[in-house]
């Protein structure tokens, strides 16, 4: 019984099949937010699902230098990396499906999985744009975790607890992390973390279109190329629900006029807002060069995260 | 903060600056040089329209004796329109060539 | 360690093919190679087998997007050649589409800079003002793009008077528009990490390797053959040539910008002072022997024309020397020291239009080798 509801939670709720659905549906309202910023119509909301319906029945193309084991594995560890994430972050409930003693530090290495299974498809395609493309998300990779990680700590810290549960559970009796003024300069550095490992302007350093064509994923086609967009898709809807259950108090049931409303609908617009807000981030910027992008994470970004840890180590 | 930020969020609301196209379509204004047709009633066979075409685009058939032509080549700028003696040329406002099987 | 990037033929950065080899060392360039020649039309030669009027239509197409000042530039010679003057109405229509073509041109520079730069929202809003310069033309001359108005002679359509209320409405539009666009490169903060200091091209360069156009205004070298060899009517216009001093893609995109506000004034003038009369005159095109030289500030930069004539209908030789040619001998200096995130904006800085540009190359396919030829050889090799 436990084996089946494990293959339930990772394949249907809240696992691949949830996942897949949420993340495509939401990039969709964000490329058709995008063309409404941009003063056009933009494509319809479910593009997104025709892209990757279709990618997937094309035919896989793959350059003869990159014929490796490597460079077929990486899209699906990328994608399953994305979705272990998913049952670990609470989403109908305080509760993941999965549960263990200090998860935050799981989930902070799965989130990396994508980025470094990116860099390998980089690499082992053999083009100069893949590899390019590829050290560029090596050196952006040490920009934006650390600020990430200490962000991270800062909420850790305050909670006293490296389980996203206690966490999610602590802001349910005291309060959203965001609103208390300590905590917020992490909260932004953490956004502005967000932006770059979601690669999104001005941090889509190492898939710069105009520059090296599409980075890594230079050389995919067809339905791995699909699951590449998958998995990308699964990563920025896990990236913000763990965004929302460190610092937006996670998904909680309301009771608003007498209905009940479920948690999972909280979770789906705390994490559409987040979504929102890298999207109108992306929409107002230029991208900034590798050496910028780098200097302004070892900077800016790192001071507001530690600023934010000392305040919370310091004031009571 | 950056400087595009109002813009953008007036953009929102705004209405798209961009149509649907096939829906949607745009007349072309007067005066458009679009496909150009030949009236075969009024044409008087002087077959200026040939000499002037800077394409080549225009051929006679052999039994009419009636200029005919090539889309294909035409590039649509207008001389035989304005050659033709007997307006037997016109532009069209089409600018759709394609078709769909 | 250096490796080769290689950008084009066909890469997202280029809208056309040419091939440049840049080696790379990390990010930063060591050495560049270009390539060009995979547009080649052979449209000279083509040129004198048809004749005058038809040349043109083919005139026209070799640049899609200053089409209107390459046919104005190829009438102005036959006009000299066959010693006529066009009507100054004509003249008038001439310049209002030529300005026209140069806001054209310079929104559709700025949209794909942006985009080079990774601002794709600047790029689209660009974009969008730019349909409105295409509107204008469409009204005047029928058609977006290809405006099919010039001929030997005059111009083939009149600007009607209903049409003048429109035209200035757009212009307002536009003006404003610009106004913002100029006010977002000065003020925006990741425009400016990536546009300053980058691709810079000093004025002793400049000067050096014979740069034309805005590109040799951004370096400080106060040139504009609107105002240094007048043609049509621009002597009696009231206009001023933008420079700057830096040099690099910001004072570019700045000399550009204020280009639109100043072309935007010039047509305004042009609407308001443009005089009543005949547009076109009758020119005999049998041209006895005769040869001129014209010269006009295209978009991009200095177009140059020589045209010979032999007594028949159809010319004995035309030359064209695009802004584009002339202003790829910087490039390289503008490339060395730079990094790899750099190259698509400083490519596109220049404003380059391969179509324009390629002319003649000979290329051994054996060995991939480019070589030249002399006179002698290469009338041997035409016969």
């Amino acid at each position: 019984m436990e084996v089946l509801s494990f293959i339930l939670g990772s394949l249907v709720f809240p696992g691949l099949l949830f996942a897949s659905l949420i993340g495509l549906l939401y990039i969709g309202i964000d490329r058709k937010v995008t063309g409404h910023m941009q003063n056009r119509i933009g494509p319809p909301i479910w593009q997104e699902f025709l892209d990757v319906g279709k990618l997937l029945s094309k035919e896989d193309i793959t350059p003869g230098a990159a014929q490796s084991p490597i460079f077929t594995a990486a899209p699906l560890v990328a994608l399953g990396a994305a979705v272990t994430v998913m049952l670990l972050i609470p989403v109908s409930s305080p509760q993941p499906t999965l549960t263990m003693v200090a998860d935050l530090i799981v989930i902070i290495y799965l989130l990396n999985i994508p980025a470094i299974c990116m860099m390998l498809g980089g690499y082992s395609s053999g083009s100069p744009f893949g590899a390019t493309g590829a050290g560029r998300h090596v050196a952006q990779l040490f920009g934006y975790e650390f600020v990430f990680i200490i962000a991270i700590l800062v909420a850790v810290v305050r909670v006293g607890s490296l389980g996203l549960p206690t966490i999610v559970n602590y802001q349910a009796q005291q309060g959203w992390l965001i609103l208390d003024w300590r905590l917020l300069p992490a909260a932004i550095a953490a956004l502005v973390a967000i932006q770059g490992k979601l690669l999104r302007v001005p941090f889509d350093i190492p898939e710069a279109e105009s520059e090296i064509v599409h980075g890594s994923l230079t050389e995919y086609s067809g339905p791995k190329l699909a699951i590449w967009r998958l998995a990308y898709d699964v990563e920025t809807i896990v990236v913000a629900g763990l965004f929302a259950a460190l610092f937006l108090g996670g998904p909680t049931a309301y009771v608003i006029g007498g209905v009940q409303i479920p948690s999972i609908v909280d979770f789906l617009i705390k994490t559409l807002a987040i979504v929102l807000l890298t999207t109108t981030l992306r929409n107002i910027m230029a991208r900034l060069r590798i050496d910028q992008a780098l200097k302004f994470y070892w900077t800016s970004a790192t001071l507001l995260a530690i600023i934010s840890l000392v305040l919370v180590l310091v004031v009571p | 903060m950056p400087r595009i930020l109002p813009q953008v969020l007036r953009n929102l609301l705004r209405k798209p600056a961009t149509v649907k196209y096939p829906q949607v379509r745009v007349e072309p204004p007067k005066g458009y040089r679009g496909r150009p047709v030949v009236d075969p009633e009024r044409c008087i066979s002087c077959w200026l329209c040939i000499r002037t075409c800077p394409a080549r685009a225009i051929t006679i058939s052999k039994e009419t004796k009636k200029p005919s032509i090539w889309l294909g080549r035409c590039i649509f700028c207008g001389e035989c329109a304005e050659v033709c003696p007997a307006r037997a040329i016109t532009m069209t406002k089409e600018f759709e060539f394609t078709t769909l099987r | 360690m250096t490796f080769i990037v290689p950008i084009g033929p066909q890469h997202p950065a280029l809208k056309e093919p040419a091939f440049f080899r840049f080696e790379v060392k990390g990010e930063e360039i060591a050495d560049v190679d270009i390539r060009f020649g995979y547009v080649h039309r052979g449209i000279e030669e083509a040129l004198q087998r048809r004749d005058y009027k038809h040349d043109v239509y083919l005139i026209e197409r070799i640049c899609g997007i200053c089409n209107v000042v390459h046919t104005t530039t190829y009438c102005q010679a036959i006009e000299q050649l066959a010693g006529v003057e066009p009507p100054e109405r004509a003249k008038y229509i001439r310049v209002i589409i030529l300005e026209l073509e140069r806001i054209h041109s310079h929104l559709l520079w700025l949209g794909i800079a942006a985009h080079q730069i990774g601002f794709n929202t600047l790029f689209m809003l660009a974009w969008r003002d730019r349909e409105r310069v295409m509107d204008l033309r469409e009204i005047i001359s029928g058609n977006r793009v290809t405006s099919a108005t010039n001929t030997i002679g005059g111009v083939r359509r009149d600007v009607k008077p209903e049409h003048v209320p429109t035209i200035l409405r757009g212009l307002d539009e536009l003006e404003h528009s610009t106004k913002y666009y100029i006010d977002l490169f000065n003020s925006d903060r990741t425009i400016l990490a990536r546009c300053t200091n980058v691709g810079i091209l000093t004025k002793d360069d400049a000067r050096k390797f014979c740069a034309v156009g805005p590109l040799a205004r951004a370096s400080g070298v106060d040139t504009d053959i609107r105002r240094d060899h007048p043609y049509a009517i621009y002597d009696k216009l009231s206009f001023n040539v933008i420079t700057e001093r830096e040099g690099d893609v910001w004072a570019k995109s700045m000399v550009r910008l204020r280009e639109i506000l100043e072309a935007i004034h010039i047509v305004r003038q042009a609407v308001k002072e443009m005089p009543i009369g005949p547009i076109r005159i009758k020119v005999n095109l049998e041209i006895p022997r005769n040869e001129a030289i014209e010269r006009t500030e295209a978009p991009r930069g200095e177009l140059f024309y020589y045209a010979l004539s032999n007594g028949t209908d159809s010319p004995e030789r035309v030359h064209v020397r695009t802004p584009t040619c002339a202003n790829f001998a910087s490039i390289k200096r503008m490339f060395l020291g730079g990094t790899v995130a750099e190259i698509p904006i400083v490519i596109w800085s220049i404003d380059p239009c391969f179509a324009c540009n390629d002319r003649v190359a000979l290329v051994d396919s054996h060995t991939g080798k480019t070589f030249n030829l002399s006179l002698k050889e290469l009338r041997k090799w035409r016969h």
